[in-house]
């Protein structure tokens, strides 16, 4: 499943349900990027006024989190594990092979492509490594033959 | 009944990494009739035999290993269990790895379909549940207390203690926090339990809310873990249809409901204080302490905040099980530890054992050795905050105590194995980029401190010699040990140190 890019919702109807909730900003903020794929100026002034806060509140917890983004990306997004237990399985050349074959680096989206590249700090797969996870599906030993296939069978 | 063939096939995230998906999509394409019943089950652990398919005929189960195996040249089923057979299948339970673990936490992993609840209910489960609501609050906790069980998310402190002090406290409204961000480099313990026992969770967080008198749970999941999510998400609801969660829980008057809250993305938040902020909805500082989150936690209300391993062997310590979990180790090294032995290892998986357990046996015997078949050269043990032991450090027992003397952590348990093609002045680099990017930002040394630390390890890159750099360093370490407010900025240099004191000349020249 690819972040949606439905944009038949005002950010509002689904801002709703989450302001009378105890903590409700971190699932709307999930729920509004799941529905436009980012975060929009439109959505962090909507958030700001039904939750009450400034713009810059909403924006200071949007960019704590490496998930929420303010601006679209690839419809396609690969993250790569950068962690300990991949490194023992050489994920930096796996890196250093992937970027090049996209012609992509790290936190760099491909336009035409529509493929993002990006780093992660484990994926729980750590005993069959390398692992990506493309989406939302996890590939272990990955390879950047793995990827490529993956991304042309399911995500074109 | 008893002539349906049964053919098990994983949906658990490292199974379906390596093609488990997929060969369930070729099998049930082949299935035409009700002769044969397909199981998506849990995964049993033993991730390299990963996707490990199974069938069981007249009672007898059986299974084999289906990695990089492709089954679109088959036409019916029958071709398929022709093919199962030349595999030379055999039951799992059979194996060294499996056989010598003492699985008590992970008794139900790979066996059913985890949202079975009948199967649940047939092991014994909810049988705790019932238990605690007719002991009562106080002897629940107590028996908790008494069976030594401490804090499997990495801190080890003593779970009944801290189910006391939520207890005592005088409050109407109560919180209990399960923490499933589990970030640690080579863990993955947490998401087994989610994926492939998940009632084994909700039924200890029930346990412990009634406990300690909370009516509402949080679990606070990694975005990272998807399949995990869902997996939360369906037993969340069957357990509320059968009256295990919502209100008058089993025709009592205890109510309790959990809410599944996402993080996104940061690996401090991982850290109690971190997480109840998120929870409320903020940025991942990290609070000082005092006041305890047992005393003063979410939303300003004394808050049970356990681990995701913790919380599920809950039920295990209130059952016949009891006595075994509790008569196994000594000191702080009671009960089980679920070991994640993964990085470049043949065999790995999750290993739930006795502590004291020798990392000789844990890599020889479990691991059977690199998977490159290179020598050995590092071992991390507990999480990106944990120690490197080198190849001559094999008789190291795995005990918190152990593992203390050594001034690392057994943390989560995760056990990652390099071997000699590992440079661990990258490592000791890498201990530092991972503080870069993830500390909260609220303590300086940890903030800007870990930027000066990965210059200074990259120019002791340049000259290992450089005496005033590692001097440099050892001075950034103490500052980072001594004024951090949590244990990112506080167990970095544990790492470090780790690679300075057992990998001679190869981060520093002495």
């Amino acid at each position: 499943m690819s972040s949606g890019q439905n944009n038949t919702f005002e950010p509002i109807t689904l801002i709703e349900p989450f302001v009378e909730k105890k903590g409700g900003l971190m699932p709307a903020l999930h729920t509004l990027q799941e529905h436009f794929g980012y975060i929009s100026k439109e959505c962090i002034a909507q958030l700001a006024t039904a939750f009450n806060y400034s713009q810059a509140e909403i924006i200071d917890v949007i960019t704590f989190y490496d998930d929420f983004r303010t601006k679209p990306i690839g419809k396609n997004i690969i993250r790569i594990c950068l962690a300990e237990a991949c490194q023992s399985q050489n994920c930096k050349k796996l890196l250093k092979d992937i970027s090049s074959q996209l012609n992509l680096t790290l936190d760099e989206t491909n336009h035409d492509s529509g493929i993002t590249l990006k780093e992660v700090f484990c994926l729980g797969n750590c005993a069959i490594g390398p692992s990506v996870m493309i989406n939302e599906t996890v590939i272990g030993e990955a390879t950047t033959e793995k990827i490529i296939n993956h991304i042309e069978k399911d995500g074109g | 009944m008893s002539n349906i063939i049964k053919i098990y096939i994983p949906n658990e995230t490292s199974a379906n990494s390596v093609g488990a998906n997929m060969i369930y999509k070729n099998i049930s394409n082949l299935v035409k009739d009700e002769s044969v019943e397909i199981i998506r089950n849990g995964s049993w652990g033993a991730y390299w035999l990963e996707p490990f398919i199974e069938i069981e005929k007249e009672g007898v189960r059986r299974g084999a290993s289906y990695r990089n195996t492709n089954l679109l040249h088959l036409k019916t089923i029958e071709d398929f269990f022709l093919d199962f057979e030349k595999k030379n299948p055999f039951d799992i339970n059979e194996i060294d790895f499996i056989k010598n673990q003492n699985r008590i936490v992970f008794s139900r992993i790979g066996q059913q379909d985890p949202l079975d609840i009948d199967y649940y209910r047939k092991t014994k489960g909810y049988e705790s549940l019932s238990t605690a609501l007719e002991i009562g609050h106080q002897e629940t906790i107590d028996r908790i207390k008494s069976s030594g069980l401490t804090g499997r998310g990495g801190a080890a402190f003593p779970t009944g203690i801290k189910m006391q002090t939520v207890f005592d406290q005088d409050v109407s409204t109560k919180y209990l926090a399960c923490n499933a961000d589990e970030g640690d480099g080579g863990t993955f313990s947490d998401r087994l339990i989610m994926e492939s026992d998940p009632f084994s969770l909700i039924e200890g967080m029930t346990i412990a809310a009634y406990a300690v008198g909370a009516s509402k749970g949080y679990i606070y999941l990694r975005s990272e873990y998807p399949l995990a999510k869902d997996f939360l998400n369906d037993a969340i609801d069957i357990a509320l249809k059968n009256n295990y969660l919502g209100k008058n829980i089993q025709n009592t008057d205890f109510n309790f409901e959990i809410e599944l809250r996402i993080g996104a993305g940061s690996y401090v938040c991982g850290e109690e204080t971190a997480m109840m902020e998120s929870i409320e909805g903020r940025r991942g500082l990290v609070r000082s302490k005092p006041p305890l989150p047992a005393i003063k936690g979410l939303f300003g209300k004394p808050t049970l905040i356990n681990n995701v391993v913790t919380l599920a062997t809950i039920p295990a310590l209130l059952s016949q099980q009891h006595s075994e979990f509790s008569n196994i180790g000594s000191g702080k090294s009671i009960g089980t530890m679920p070991f994640q032995l993964c990085g470049n290892i043949k065999n790995g998986g999750l290993i739930e054992t006795r502590f004291d357990i020798t990392l000789k046996e844990m890599i020889e015997n479990y691991g059977s050795g690199t998977k490159s078949n290179r020598p050995l050269h590092a071992i991390q043990i507990g999480g990106p905050l944990g120690i490197y032991l080198s190849s001559n450090m094999l008789n190291t027992s795995l005990t918190i105590e152990s593992l203390d003397k050594l001034k690392g952590s057994i943390g989560h348990g995760g056990i990652i194995v390099f071997d000699d093609s590992v440079d661990m002045s990258e490592q000791a680099k890498f201990a530092m980029e991972f503080c870069v990017k993830e500390s909260c930002g609220k303590c300086t040394p940890c903030r800007i401190g870990s930027v000066r630390g990965v210059e200074i390890i990259e120019r002791l890159q340049e000259n290992k010699a450089s005496k005033e750099d590692a001097i440099l360093l050892e001075d950034l370490c103490e500052t980072l040990e001594s004024t951090s407010l949590c244990a990112m900025g506080g167990m970095t240099p544990n790492p470090i140190h780790s690679i300075i004191n057992y990998f001679p000349n190869e981060l520093i020249e002495k």
